[in-house]
């Protein structure tokens, strides 16, 4: 591992991240729209939706860590016909777009509700175009670890996930923001708050069992040429591997359960709020090293 | 990293003109004064010049360039394209359309790096003294891990001659060991030398050979020419790797033979590069036991052999051409109960040597040992073609003859497509005088050495050491050696077995001299290094083959501060009171314009020769203003002609009357065309043989050619042989010529580096045995040293064989004494056998793994003599 | 029928010499760690214990062979369609070619290549490949490795016609399957021949490939 493969790893988790977190804040969006109207769901989720921003911008600027020529940078989308790296860029650069057209649209109040979530299902869209294209890139013949349906599988997995739990943490931060702004305020979002983690909780705990279906799957699907992959993962990075399953399971499982616990009894705000920062956490750091073992366990199909 | 090596990288990967080449690379060499911290800032500030002074691309000049190594190669054709005083590119033979008949003479990666050689940034730029050296000798336990200290020219020549005075004074004229090159002429005019002796690449060839009939392998083959070798129907190759050993058109000669039908089996412990493209059948052998496996196969041949049903053995051959195989073919005064015959048969010691008896020695299964016999019988057409290697071995002074005597039995000498004999060098799959030849160059001799003590290889180290070395049959000697003069540019401390005792008598003398290229193992022992050329700064060059001669011309004028050998020499000789004249006898100009001028090549009737060089008025006229004195002449192709084209190679075609077919007059009329040994006839039976190894003073043999047990061979392996247990020592290690390097030359050269690891061979089982994988250092010890090197695991390697290529630079740590580089004469040992060759294929070993750690040679720093050594 | 040059490779008669890539290293002034044309030398075989004694050993099928590798100048060249910037092209000879100040040094195509054809230079951040010499051919002349070969076992010319002259076999080990990018490249297959994917042997260098 270098510094060249670090910066992608930083590069796919943070933009998929933001993808997921876009996509959650969407449906979030929209179901508190429809239950408590327009200004709750606003100041629910508002402020996380201008946390995104940053994210992806990080990301992409670690993608430039790995190319050994970044000045040519704005070249990399000349090759939409046939180059899934250029459409990857493209999406990604698209989104960023999307993304801050929207966001922009919503801080200020920009034309309609309903032309505003238009945009945004559109931004949403073309996520999911980066995520598939993301997936794509490692699509190829020559590199049997990553040339498996999990790869779209996992990488989409990653997004939902990653983009749940980083909402959870965001909208817990985004409530001590309101509550130390103008305490006692917060009762209504103080509710929506509770429901919203405790319906990520679900999908953390419903994601967690989808990935723990596809972990093994990855390495069931690695025969043939990718078998030396295989090996590396339950061989000399069993370690990394089993570390990897115990942060996921710990963040999405265990503390989902406990998420979803403090967040059905009304009171336990603080305890509530630790386990979200602590489950995101757990989770981005099990995703990091399942990237981290993505990339070294692959190996080349033919010469290197 | 440190500084010097990424200033080295950088170096190696900029393009530069010969200014900034030069102003860059000075800027390293002027750190030599420097004590050790580092690099100063003049230096640092020197990295940014190149990218400043980088030249527009120009066009340039192909230049014939010198390839003058020893590396047993075909002498290809190399061109440096020099542009700006800089060599850009190298390319090989492209004189003429390539075909078999007519090939192009290609050369190799080591040949295609040479300009990495003459320009490599490790070059020794000015004369240089370690630090704490004195008359007297200086510290000398500190040699090769001193500093350096750069010094002028006049203090480094009056220093070494003011020494050559005193030491000569002290201790005698013998107290000086020189080896090699032109020093030898200034030392033979004042005083004398000790000289050193016995043969190196040839094994047991290089004497023996001739004394019993058969050629050494260069200067006398006894193998037939290429165009020949496609009459055989088999060629059998014994331990010989020609791909390997011979790079150039060797393989390219066996493989028009392969085409043309021939068989080939090979014999070797290895499963060879060779092997690979052109054997049809493989047979692994034990190193070091070649002679038993001939000896059983003889005894097949007699048993097996019925002149109406079953002819295997070519009586009318023995009867008529050889002495010595049966009691009735003895020479004259012998005890007729000595033949070969009735010892093979077991008649005269009660010990058949049948193919069981040989293959419990050889590792071969005796089937398979009956069965070569056979094929190699006299009706089929074959060619019995060995390489040196086999020779190369401790106590082997009998297996010429008896590589002989097989050759004879089966009849393979002196007809198309039969031949037996020593293919390899210059002459591999191509046998025969030269088609073309160089003049002699015309240099007076300096006259004979007044010093007679001369020291064998083999004792080298130890003479200087214990002051005794052996000068005959029960004639040992006293001796006070305190000067070594290395005034060549190998590395002579690298490359004699026993390098261990070789770094502790460097260590022992008053004071070591080395010429050098490169902080080579010579020169980092040494007290005082002199700056040399290469021959790319040198007037000119010839060097040729059997069907070539090439002229290559100077590419380069002399970098930094380097100077030719005989320049040195010539002022050595001013500051010892010798004239200089005498020896600087005539300038290199007129050398090579002699060679030219003298050269010869044979006419189309096979016969005749002529000139090969026209010299027209114009030549003489223009070669008079440069000094060289040559007059007009007619021959074959103008002298404008032979620069341009950089050489001349004869045109051959099958039919042609320039073919080769050895001893074929002798086989014909022996009595007419007797060939050259005592008896006139291939000697079986030699007392001449015997009696010339008995007068070295080690070992004795017997007349014919008896199984003598290799020291450090096969049998070594076992503390008890009968039993069958094993020694300390289990494995027997094999040193190879290595694709990296011409014996040690190119060894430091990167990208030769990275192309060849410098890996240690071993079989899987016995790499199983020991834990060792691939990638894995192994610890390597031999009864004489040790050195680590990353493991190999290869199926290519018979069981209990390890192999390891010789050449490399040892890098001993004084500490654990342990070589890194994996130097094999670290671990080869120094023991006088026979007839003083050097036994490098008999070495027992032990391999463990090893628990630290070794970075790739190619990353490690190059020698540059900027602190320390 | 679109024009292809490609490279004939004579498998039976390489010996695994390197004057190819040291050849193409000197022409194109590789630095270390960037060769464009590599000997790959594959075999495999065995030991066997003799069935009568114990002190023999019986080799069982050992065999060894080289492949001399490039760039294949693919007719369906996967580095060209991974190359984000079109930095790599394909030229209408075939010839792929990189254009150094196009690339952004992603190495997406070195992941791309199974015949390990683009290489990294690190030290200018960008990628690196074989250039079929195109400057000596646009002088008339061969590709340096070409000429450089002692055994005569490189050769190059259109593709068509070197299958003719040599037949089609493309995928011997240790290369992969052809059908991946569909190598312009002509293999007179060694005696001990392995096809792609189904070798019994492995790699025999000792230096990192």
């Amino acid at each position: 591992m270098n510094v060249r493969e670090w910066a992608l790893i930083t590069f796919t988790i943070l933009a998929q991240m933001s993808v997921g977190s876009f996509i959650v804040l969407g449906v979030v969006h929209y179901f508190v729209g429809k239950k408590s109207g327009e200004k709750q769901a606003d100041e629910l989720s508002d402020r996380a939706l201008l946390a995104i921003g940053p994210v992806l911008a990080l990301g992409m600027a670690a993608s430039l860590l790995h190319l050994g020529n970044p000045l040519n940078a704005y070249k990399a989308v000349t090759n939409l016909g046939t180059s899934w790296l250029s459409r990857e860029i493209f999406f990604g650069v698209l989104f960023a777009v999307a993304g801050a057209v929207f966001a922009v649209m919503q801080w200020k109040k920009i034309a309609t509700f309903q032309i505003r979530n238009l945009v945004a299902i559109l931004a949403a869209v073309i996520g999911v175009a980066l995520v598939y294209s993301m997936a794509m890139v490692y699509m190829m013949p020559t590199r049997p670890g990553w040339n498996l349906v999990t790869t779209p599988l996992a990488f989409f997995t990653t997004t939902l996930l990653l983009g749940v739990l980083a909402m959870g943490a965001a909208f817990v931060a985004n409530y001590w923001y309101v509550q130390s702004k103008n305490p006692g305020c917060a009762s209504e979002q103080c509710v929506l708050l509770r429901d919203s983690l405790r319906w990520f909780a679900v999908a953390s705990i419903v994601l967690l069992g989808f990935q723990f279906v596809l972990l093994p799957l990855w390495v069931a699907l690695m025969a043939g040429p990718a078998t030396a992959s295989a090996a590396m993962l339950v061989g000399e990075f069993g370690g990394v591997f089993a570390l990897r399953l115990a942060f996921v399971f710990l963040g999405a499982g265990v503390l989902g359960i406990f998420l979803f616990r403090a967040a059905s009894s009304p009171g336990q705000e603080k305890v509530m709020g630790t386990v979200a920062y602590l489950a995101f956490a757990l989770v981005l750091v099990g995703e990091v090293l399942g990237r981290f073992l993505f990339y070294a366990t692959a190996t080349h199909f033919g010469l290197q | 990293m440190s500084d010097q090596d990424i200033l080295t990288q950088t170096l190696n990967a900029t393009p530069m003109t010969r200014r900034s080449f030069l102003k860059w690379s000075a800027a390293i060499g002027g750190t030599v004064a420097l004590a050790s911290g580092g690099l100063d800032v003049g230096l640092k500030s020197a990295q940014a010049a190149p990218a400043a002074e980088a030249a527009p691309a120009k066009t340039g000049k192909w230049v014939t360039a010198a390839c003058w190594h020893n590396c047993g190669g075909h002498r290809c054709l190399n061109k440096a394209y020099v542009v700006d005083g800089v060599v850009v590119r190298q390319k090989t033979d492209d004189t003429h359309p390539d075909s078999p008949d007519f090939p192009q003479n290609r050369g190799c990666s080591r040949g295609r790096s040479q300009r990495h050689q003459t320009f490599g940034v490790d070059r020794i730029k000015y004369p240089m003294k370690r630090k704490n050296w004195e008359p007297g000798g200086g510290k000398k336990e500190l040699r090769g891990k001193d500093e350096w200290v750069r010094i002028s020219w006049d203090e480094a020549l009056t220093l070494v001659a003011n020494e050559i005075i005193r030491i000569q004074g002290k201790y005698g004229p013998g107290s000086i060991v020189s080896m090699g090159s032109e020093m030898n002429r200034t030392l033979t005019l004042f005083g004398g030398y000790t000289d050193v002796w016995g043969s190196t690449s040839w094994g047991t060839w290089l004497d023996s050979g001739p004394i019993l009939g058969l050629g050494d392998g260069l200067t006398i083959t006894s193998h037939n020419d290429r165009l020949d070798m496609r009459n055989s129907q088999l060629i059998v190759i014994w331990g010989e790797n020609p791909a390997w050993s011979t790079q150039g058109n060797a393989m390219y000669f066996f493989q028009a033979a392969k085409k043309a039908g021939a068989k080939f089996i090979f014999v070797d412990p290895l499963y060879n590069d060779s092997a690979s493209i052109l054997a049809d059948e493989w047979i692994p052998i034990r190193p070091a036991t070649d002679h038993a496996m001939l000896l059983g196969m003889a005894h097949t041949l007699l048993v097996e052999d019925d002149p109406k049903t079953n002819p295997l053995i070519d009586w009318d051959f023995l009867n008529r051409c050889t002495v010595g195989f049966d009691k009735d073919h003895m020479p004259q005064g012998v005890d007729p109960k000595e033949n070969f015959k009735d010892y093979v048969m077991g008649v005269t010691d009660g010990v058949p040597k049948t193919a069981e008896w040989a293959s419990e020695i050889c590792g071969i299964d005796p089937q398979r040992i009956r069965q070569l016999a056979r094929e190699i019988g006299m009706n089929t057409r074959a060619a019995l073609l060995t390489g040196w290697s086999v020779a190369r071995v401790n106590n082997a002074d009998a297996w010429p003859q008896m590589f002989m005597t097989l050759g004879c039995m089966t009849g393979h000498i002196g007809k198309p497509g039969h031949s037996t004999g020593v293919s390899c060098w210059e002459k591999a799959a191509n046998g025969g005088p030269n088609l073309v030849d160089a003049g002699g160059t015309g240099l007076p001799s300096a006259g004979t050495n007044p010093v007679k003590s001369r020291l064998n290889n083999n004792e080298l180290w130890d003479a200087i050491i214990k002051g005794k070395y052996t000068a005959g049959y029960k004639d040992v000697k006293d001796i006070n050696i305190q000067m070594i003069y290395h005034g060549g540019t190998g590395s002579a401390l690298n490359q004699k077995v026993g390098m261990m005792k070789g770094i502790q008598a460097h260590r022992k003398v008053e004071l070591v001299v080395s010429h050098s290229h490169f902080l080579t193992s010579n020169s980092k022992y040494a007290d005082i290094v002199l700056p040399v050329t290469t021959q790319w700064e040198r007037w000119g060059y010839i060097k040729g083959n059997r069907e070539v001669l090439i002229w290559a011309s100077q590419v380069t004028p002399p970098l930094y501060e380097a100077k030719d050998d005989i320049w040195i020499a010539a002022e050595i000789a001013k500051r010892l009171g010798v004239d200089p004249r005498k020896v600087d006898a005539l300038p290199l100009a007129q050398q090579v314009m002699n060679q030219i001028k003298g050269a010869m090549v044979t006419k189309d009737d096979g016969k005749t020769r002529e000139p090969l060089v026209t010299i027209t008025p114009d030549d003489v006229k223009g070669l008079a203003e440069q000094g060289v004195k040559v007059e007009a002449q007619t021959g074959r192709i103008t002298l404008t002609e032979f620069r341009e084209v950089g050489q001349y190679q004869v045109a051959r075609k099958p039919g042609d009357k320039l073919g080769f077919i050895a001893f074929e007059a002798f086989r014909q009329d022996p009595a007419k065309n007797p060939i050259k040994t005592a008896t006139g006839k291939f000697e079986i039976y030699s007392k001449a043989h015997a009696e010339f190894v008995k007068s070295k003073g080690w070992t004795e043999i017997a007349p014919i050619p008896t199984y003598n047990k290799a020291i450090e061979g096969y049998e070594d392996t076992f503390s008890d042989w009968k039993k069958k247990i094993k020694g300390e020592f289990p494995l027997q290690l094999v040193t190879i010529h290595y694709r990296r390097r011409s014996h040690s030359i190119f060894d430091n050269i990167p990208q030769l580096r990275e192309v060849y690891p410098q890996e240690f061979m071993i079989n899987p089982a016995d790499a199983a045995a020991r834990g060792l994988q691939n990638g894995d250092i192994a610890l390597i010890r031999s009864r004489h040293g040790k050195v680590i090197r990353p493991v190999f695991v290869t199926e290519r390697l018979m069981p209990g064989t390890v192999m390891l290529g010789e050449g490399a630079w040892a890098e001993l740590d004084d500490a654990t004494g342990i070589d890194k580089a994996g130097a094999t004469n670290i671990l080869n040992g120094a023991i006088p056998t026979g007839q003083g060759h050097q036994g490098w294929n008999s070495c027992n070993v032990q391999v463990e793994k090893y628990n630290g750690t070794l970075e790739p040679d190619v990353k490690w720093t190059q020698r540059i003599p900027v602190k320390g050594a | 029928m679109a024009k292809q040059l490609a490279f004939h490779f004579d498998a039976s008669a390489c010996n695994g010499c390197k004057a190819c890539q040291i050849a193409c290293k000197d022409k194109n002034d590789l630095p270390l760690g960037i060769n464009w044309r590599r000997v790959a030398q594959y075999g495999g075989g065995g030991w066997l214990p003799h069935p009568t004694r114990p002190d023999l050993v019986v080799a069982n099928n050992i065999y060894a062979y080289s492949m001399s590798v490039a760039c294949m100048h693919c007719e369906n060249p996967a580095c060209v369609q991974a190359c984000p910037t079109n930095a790599l092209t394909k030229r209408a000879d075939g010839v792929v070619l990189i254009n150094q100040d196009q690339c952004v040094g992603c190495r997406y195509c070195e992941w791309a290549c199974p015949y390990g054809a683009p290489q990294f230079n690190e030290a200018k951040g960008v990628m690196t490949k074989c250039t079929f010499c195109e400057d000596l051919l646009a002088q008339g002349q061969n590709p340096a490795c070409v000429d450089s070969c002692p055994a005569r076992a490189l050769a190059y010319g259109e593709l068509s016609e070197l299958r003719a002259k040599y037949g089609t076999e493309n995928a011997i080990e240790p290369l992969p399957a052809a059908n991946l990018t569909a190598p312009a490249l002509v293999i007179t297959p060694h005696r001990h021949a392995q096809a792609s994917s189904k070798g019994t042997g492995h790699l025999l260098n000792g230096e990192e490939l």
